[in-house]
């Protein structure tokens, strides 16, 4: 049947699809007619346009104020990831190489990367295996070799640190790894913050103010660009509950700090 | 009288999208005063739960915020315009949920099990509606009750026959029927105001 010579069918059909109600073989047959004959397409948009008006027609109810600083938090945190980019793209025109760890850190500040999960566990397994849990190695024999050779090729850990909370219970174990110049974080324990709030890392360094390494996102384990540099020097890391998207490094936490450790360079 | 102050309202709102368009916060916040209680009645009406609509509304606004410099070419009014955009979240929202829960699909059906009064009128609400939004408000006012409510809810919770009839409860034969009656007359209503 050609359709649009049924226009009372047709129009039957047009609103059906743009309620929704029109399902299955039915919809998908209108949508493959509505692409090859504008007369079809046009009774559909003309009953999508009509429809949208519902979305206009709802009772107003006031929305809980704190809805209105979560977006003007995620707008600032947008605002301010932009300046950072734009700074980090100034910084390179003028300064080039010598300020190419700056921008590294820019990066690792904004940018993220997509949990390499799998690398990343070994990494964090690899390095359990060598420190905090030494001792059950030799329980755990065939364990040691397929580790031990793990450990082989796994990245070039130069630093750990391992932040507790208040009750000294583990949270976050924190590798940095020299040859990918990431710093590695996996949560351990099982706090989650509130949906609005962000957990942000920071470098506490013997001298100066705290230094924002980067916003947690969600995920188990996290990726985070850093420049050796920027861990060097400083012994302690720690993590505070900001608003949403965390806050600009030089203005410091602005909220409580949850977690705390030593970073320590590895020597063995 | 309406007509005047629909086009008042709609050249308000385009004129902080404008503004929005180039990243002013202050836009952002006249707009948010003006909408969001109308966008926060929509989501909650799609989502049914505060909690969740109050997320939904969040979302939409920061799309709106960085969609702003599209409004003009949508060639929408900007209720309509916004209103797609907190249902298309609100719609998100729910599949989102359902796909990562799927064990708790029972509550999320709890959540948003209605049921339809056909003796309590819930009129359309036209505050700040646009045009072609009054042409629907008419056209639905004039179907009884239970009618309007199956049509509206069908529309905004992307809703098939078989859901809507588990979601309020009601036999699959009803929903059908209701739906087929309330669409045909207003169909012939709105056809008064091509």
């Amino acid at each position: 049947m050609n359709l649009s010579k049924h226009p009372q069918t047709l129009d039957r059909l047009a609103a059906n699809y743009a309620l929704g109600t029109l399902r299955g073989g039915a919809r998908r047959r209108f949508e493959t007619i509505s692409r090859d004959n504008a007369t079809v397409r046009a009774a559909a948009l003309v009953w999508q346009g009509r429809l949208s008006g519902m979305t206009e027609l709802q009772s107003p109810i006031l929305p809980a104020p704190a809805v209105w600083t979560r977006i003007q938090n995620m707008v600032q945190a947008e605002r301010d990831a932009v300046a950072m980019q734009l700074a980090r793209q100034s910084g390179q025109a003028k300064y080039d190489g010598a300020a190419s760890w700056l921008s590294s850190i820019w990066q690792g500040l904004w940018v993220w990367r997509g949990a390499a999960a799998a690398g990343a566990l070994a990494t964090v397994l690899a390095v359990v295996t060598g420190f905090s849990l030494r001792d059950q190695l030799d329980i755990r024999g065939k364990q040691v070799d397929e580790l031990s050779a793990q450990l082989k090729i796994a990245p070039k850990i130069e630093y750990v640190a391992v932040l507790v909370d208040a009750k000294s219970a583990e949270t976050m174990l924190v590798t940095f790894d020299a040859k990918s110049q990431n710093l590695v974080l996996q949560r351990v324990g099982d706090y989650k913050e509130a949906s609005d709030k962000s957990l942000q890392l920071w470098a506490l360094p013997n001298s100066g103010g705290p230094r924002s390494l980067g916003v947690l996102g969600g995920d188990k384990v996290l990726r985070l660009a850093t420049a050796e540099g920027d861990v060097k020097q400083v012994p302690t890391l720690a993590i505070s509950l900001e608003p949403k998207g965390g806050v600009p490094s030089a203005g410091g936490p602005t909220g409580p700090v949850l977690f705390k450790g030593a970073l320590i360079q590895k020597v063995i | 009288m309406d007509a005047i102050q629909t086009n008042q309202a709609d050249s308000d709102l385009m004129t902080l999208l404008d503004k929005m368009a180039k990243q002013d916060e202050a836009a952002l916040k006249a707009l948010y005063d003006m909408t969001s209680s109308k966008l926060f009645g929509l989501a909650l009406r799609v989502v049914n739960k505060r909690e969740w609509a109050e997320d939904v509304l969040q979302e939409a606004y920061m799309h709106i915020w960085r969609a702003a410099v599209d409004y003009r070419a949508s060639l929408s009014p900007p209720m309509a315009w916004m209103g797609l955009i907190v249902r298309s979240r609100a719609l998100d929202f729910l599949r989102r949920r359902a796909s990562e829960r799927m064990h708790l699909t029972q509550e999320l059906d709890e959540y948003l099990s209605d049921t339809i009064e056909g003796d309590t009128p819930n009129p359309m609400n036209t505050a700040l509606a646009s045009e072609q939004a009054w042409a629907l408000q008419q056209c639905m006012n004039q179907l009884d009750n239970k009618q309007r409510e199956v049509v509206s809810l069908a529309y905004l919770r992307d809703l098939s026959h078989s859901d809507l009839a588990e979601q309020l409860k009601l036999p699959l034969g009803t929903v059908k029927t209701w739906i087929r009656r309330g669409l045909e007359q207003l169909r012939g209503c709105m056809a008064r105001f091509a």
